[in-house]
């Protein structure tokens, strides 16, 4: 117990440290538990628009009729699990679905679909199918009859079929990879974090290592000091960590509940997953990282390089950067390349202080000012004293900028995987008892809409493609789409020979989707040998168009292309009707396919639903990682200003060799500003690394596709006057330091491992 | 049994409904008047049965159900008990022959709830279905008498003799044909079945002799099966008080050819019991409280009570009923017990016992 009490009175005699750890820990705490609390809120909300937008399964009458009360009275009594679903649109475009959760009862099977209403029917926009059939009077409205998942065709009476169902589009494997980026950030914080513990812990110990040479003078064995220094550091993360974790929630539930309330509305039920998340996942986490972080000096040599001890390892760390490098571009397995991101990390961390310090020493070399000499000696000692602050926020800078990139990327495919496939603003589709080329030839002859609407008619089937890379035959989809106009001639190509639309319109090759391309290695120019129906053509491959996910291969061609006996499996118009309303479209193509409904969806409205859901996860992801960059610039703040407040008294020297204090004051300035500076330009090349990982290696490998990478060179510069700013703080600190009591050099020497 | 569920189910309806008038237990005890004027019909002593009408469905009464329970036997010998039920619970009281709602309005007047169970080698096999009134897909018909709801249906053929039972759920199903024998035997005075001493009570009558044969499918295995069947119709708006915890309910057919129901209303100081003694030759009894004894042979025991003494003096009765080994529990919205039982003691037999209200 004595050994204990003489152990902590360095803490009752500089509590400021105790302090500064405790608050190092809370913060830490806070971040790591805010950052995992928003990502596990973006999964959700992303879950959840997942979960309302799913596609589902319905069935229609194969004659063409709309289906009504007595086709679903007759299929529930045929024992199918069927359930209604009105859908109003109101003249103010607001949302009412009624659905029948009596009927709906069936659905809910363990491990079957989730009810998209969740149970709740309040009208935004679910509401009992009773009271939308009271709105129904006096607005338009659809009646759909959805049906469980485990139906098949065969189950269904004649006269009936089964088409899909959903009330947008599935987003597949493009939330899945983001989702996994997501995770990977996560694991970064969390290092982050331990990265922000540590510094301050070793900083503690440093300024105790007196008390502890004393104590072994007096015969208390270092092993037992060692385990007295663990339960203190348990205590301590006991104590912090708690009120940490109260702190990130409550953090995270505010930045949340801003985007919540934007988000009400969206589907008008709150897609926002607020509280909830355990406590104890944050807990044990933070226990874990604070533990190892502090007492990672028994776990040699890693921590040891981390704190800059052993200068020879140099060339060897050197050596697990380029390994790191090498497999990153190498590996075509997911785990070695989760390895190879911790090599280059480590091996960054390891060595970004080092290189800073040694070039300052360098240019202190060959400095003949002075002062400059003085400075860069000086950043030298700062950078390998405060390796570990420096490198966390070498880290955070990275993260933020390779976020910034994966965000902005995805928010951009988003938008382009949206219009691609929702070009139009209506899409129509073709009732099996209906012949298409009547639409097509009513169509053409709308002067109005050929004079302000845009149309393509989509004819979809199978086909095969001979002699791939395999060396065997495969089977792709086939979209037949014309005529070839501004719906399609936008989209972005990855690769293309000249003019493709317009060889496509001719019928003179084909376009082919990115997974295709990839799979069988095909190429712009190369000819595809491919079979429709009962004929075989060979196609020059006129361009390869981004798929965004989509694992079938495609193949794009013009209708006039299909031979006669090519069986359609489904049939579609794209519209957008101009200055000719959608509902003399529909009159018109209901007089000459002579059915009473058709099915339409309004791709613009899904559009801006999808649209606003995305957003909303990018919002919580973009304010997880600023949430991370300012605890870092804090934590830096809060060690340099520490830090910098040792070494003080030689600071002061500047004056008493007659420097002005204001001229003093500059050359603080110029010294904290440069060491952040260096540590952003050093973040740079790491954050445009981990940006090339994220979206050009994890994704082909998680996923098989790609998406295109882009740097933002105006947001490194945001991130450079962010240093600056943080530099600069330090200085303003430090200056106002200078006019206290002098310090005695001796002091500062003990308390900073006696380096100068 | 059922008038449990079905309070549990008025309350859950309710939210979809206008506000129920709160009296009494889940608003059930008063006789709350609709906005149309048109009030709930409430049964009292002096009201009469009527057939076939009475077998139909009563929209201006809150509550109702048709209930068949049976103890079968295989071709081996071996005993299968089996139940089905169908509820109706109204949310808008509808006076007899008016104007039925139009279905292309999906109207919620009332709303439909079917079980149905198979007990057979210690295994229970239970399903739940739902559905909303007048749209079609679920109903009730006097005669010739027709229940259903999806493709579960209970369907008298043409002399209303013989009647037709078929339920399909996930993984077993059954195919059961009824032979109607003797009258409906009218429970209470004349029907009207008192629930408590207060006086609040339904109508109810039963058809105690069924003789049954058909199949049972589980799995992969067809079951012949043949016994015989207890079916239940009751009705009412309001059944049970505050104060009143759950429902002990026995439909017994002894060796001697005599028939016995009895039920116990556990209360927080008692209980309400009463019953009908049903001789083989002879008019049906009512029995009145005192002439019943009912209980548990170990109360203290923890869940549904497995084994009873139920004793009837003035008729030499003095039963023990017992459930077979297995779990018997209706996991549906809301859960019950619903067992075959054996009886011994002063008579053999077999019938059926449900248990509501033990904490499930």
């Amino acid at each position: 117990m004595t050994l204990l009490a003489a152990l902590f009175s360095h803490y009752r005699r500089h509590p400021l440290q105790l302090l500064a750890l405790a608050v190092m820990i809370v913060l830490a705490t806070m971040l790591w538990t805010g950052v995992h609390h928003l990502t596990s809120q973006a999964r959700a909300s992303l879950d959840q628009s997942e979960s309302a937008v799913a596609e589902r399964q319905q069935v229609v009458r194969r004659d063409g009729n709309p289906v009504t009360v007595d086709d679903f009275v007759e299929l529930r009594r045929k024992g199918l699990c069927v359930m209604p679903w009105l859908e109003i649109s109101s003249p103010e475009g607001e949302r009412v679905v009624g659905v029948d959760p009596l009927a709906a009862g069936c659905f809910q099977v363990p491990g079957g679909q989730e009810a998209p209403w969740g149970g709740e029917l309040d009208g935004r926009p679910f509401v009992d199918i009773s009271e939308a059939a009271e709105l129904d009077r006096d607005q338009g409205s659809e009646l759909s009859l959805l049906i469980s998942e485990d139906h098949t065709s065969g189950d269904l009476p004649s006269g009936y079929q089964l088409v899909p169902f959903s009330v947008g589009p599935d987003t597949g494997e493009l939330s899945d990879s983001f989702l996994l980026n997501l995770d990977a950030l996560g694991v970064l914080v969390l290092l982050i974090t331990a990265l922000l513990v540590r510094s301050v812990y070793v900083l503690g110990l440093a300024q105790r290592r007196d008390s502890f040479a004393l104590l072994h003078r007096f015969g208390v064995p270092q092993g037992r000091v060692n385990r007295l220094l663990v339960v203190e550091i348990l205590m301590l993360a006991l104590v912090c960590v708690v009120p940490g974790i109260w702190l990130g929630r409550w953090l995270a539930t505010g930045l949340g509940s801003g985007f919540g309330q934007a988000l009400e509305g969206l589907f008008d039920q709150p897609l926002y997953a607020g509280q909830g998340g355990s406590w104890l996942v944050p807990l044990v986490i933070m226990m874990a990282v604070v533990l190892v972080a502090c007492l990672a000096d028994f776990l040699r040599p890693l921590a040891r390089g981390l704190a800059g001890g052993n200068r020879r390892s140099g060339g060897l760390v050197l050596l697990v950067l380029l390994a790191g490098l090498a497999l990153s571009v190498w590996v075509t397995d997911l785990l070695w390349l989760f390895i190879a991101v911790a090599m280059v990390f480590v091996a960054a961390g390891i060595l970004a202080p080092r290189l800073i310090a040694w070039l300052a020493d360098w240019r202190s070399g060959h400095d003949r000012d002075l002062q400059a000499r003085w400075r860069h000696r000086e950043l030298s000692v700062l950078a390998r004293r405060l390796a570990l602050p420096l490198v966390a926020l070498q880290f955070a800078m990275a993260m933020v900028l390779a976020v910034q990139a994966l965000v902005t990327t995805f928010e951009s495919t988003f938008d382009r995987w949206l219009s691609q496939r929702l070009e139009a603003d209506y899409y129509i589709e073709v009732p099996e008892s209906a012949d298409p080329t009547l639409a097509v030839d009513w169509l053409a002859d709308q002067p109005e809409l050929a004079a302000s609407g845009l149309w393509h008619r989509v004819i979809r089937g199978r086909a095969t493609l001979l002699g791939g890379k395999d060396e065997g035959d495969a089977r792709v989809d086939v979209f037949a789409i014309g005529p070839v106009g501004p719906l399609v001639t936008g989209w972005q190509l990855f690769e293309s020979a000249p003019r493709p639309w317009q060889s496509l319109q001719q019928g003179q090759g084909v376009m082919v989707n990115e997974q295709l391309a990839r799979r069988q290695d095909v190429k712009v120019g190369q000819t595809l040998q491919v079979t429709l129906a009962s004929q075989s053509f060979e196609f020059p491959v006129l361009a390869i168009y981004p798929d965004y996910g989509r694992p079938a291969g495609e193949i794009l061609i013009h209708p006039s292309v299909l031979p006669a006996d090519f069986a359609a499996g489904f049939q579609s118009l794209s519209i957008s009707p101009g200055n000719l309303s959608i509902e003399d479209v529909i009159d018109g193509l209901q007089r000459v396919w002579q059915v009473e409904a058709l099915t339409i969806r309004d791709n613009r409205a899904i559009e801006e639903l999808a649209s606003a859901i995305f957003d909303q996860t990018f919002l919580l992801t973009r304010a997880m990682t600023t949430l991370t960059l300012v605890l870092a610039a804090i934590a830096l703040l809060m060690m340099g200003w520490v830090f910098f407040s040792t070494r003080a008294w030689y600071f002061r020297l500047l004056v008493v060799w007659g420097l002005s204090r204001r001229q003093a004051s500059a050359q603080l300035i110029r010294l904290s500003v440069s060491l952040t500076g260096a540590v952003a330009l050093l973040a740079l090349p790491l954050g445009v690394w981990l940006t090339w990982v994220l979206v050009h290696r994890i994704n082909p490998i998680a996923f098989g596709w790609s998406l295109p990478m882009a740097v933002y060179p105006r947001f490194w510069l945001e991130l450079g006057v962010l240093s600056l700013l943080i530099g600069l703080s330090i200085a303003l600190l430090m200056s106002r330091q200078l006019k206290s009591p002098t310090v005695a050099p001796v002091n500062a020497n003990a308390m900073a491992g006696g380096e100068r | 049994m059922r008038r449990w569920i079905f309070i549990c189910f008025a309350v859950v309806l309710a939210g979809c409904s206008e506000p129920q008038q709160e009296a009494g237990f889940a608003g059930l005890a008063g006789v709350a008047e609709n906005e149309s004027g048109v009030p709930f019909l409430q049964p009292g002593p002096g009201d009469r049965l009527t057939f076939p009408g009475d077998f139909g469905p009563h929209p201006q009464h809150r509550i109702e159900w048709w209930y068949l329970t049976a103890n079968l036997k295989t071709a081996d010998e071996e005993p299968l008990g089996l139940q089905w039920t169908q509820f109706r619970q109204a949310i808008k009281p509808r006076p007899a022959g008016a104007e039925l709602p139009d279905a292309i309005n999906w109207p919620l007047e009332a709303a439909w709830m079917a079980h149905a169970a198979v007990s057979f080698d210690a295994q229970h096999y239970f399903a739940e279905k739902l559905a909303r009134g007048d749209v079609g897909h679920a109903g009730a018909r006097a005669a010739p008498l027709a229940v259903w709801l999806d493709d579960w249906q209970l369907e008298a053929g043409s002399g209303n003799e013989v009647w037709r039972l078929k339920v399909a759920a996930d993984g077993w199903s059954y195919d059961l044909s009824l032979s109607v024998n003797g009258e409906p035997v009218a429970h209470g005075d004349n029907g009207f079945s008192a629930k408590s001493a207060g006086g609040e009570g339904s109508m109810y009558f039963s058809l105690v002799d069924l003789q049954i044969e058909g199949t049972v499918t589980l799995g992969d295995q067809t079951l012949e099966v043949t016994g015989k069947g207890w079916f239940d119709r009751e009705w009412s708006s309001q059944f049970l008080k505050s104060g009143q915890q759950g429902w002990d309910w026995f439909a017994l057919h002894l060796d001697s050819g005599d028939k016995l129901m009895a039920f116990r209303l556990r209360e927080d100081d008692g209980a309400f019991r009463a019953g009908t003694w049903i001789p083989d030759k002879g008019e049906p009894v009512a029995l009145q409280p005192d002439q019943l004894r009912l209980h548990p042979t170990n109360p203290e025991a923890e869940g549904f009570p497995r084994q009873w003494r139920l004793e009837v003096p003035d008729y030499g009765v003095n039963l023990e009923v017992s459930a077979p080994p297995g779990d018997y529990l209706n996991s549906g919205l809301y859960p019950y017990w619903e067992s075959p039982v054996s009886v011994s003691g002063s008579h053999g037999g077999v019938g059926y016992m449900e248990l509501t209200g033990y904490g499930e």
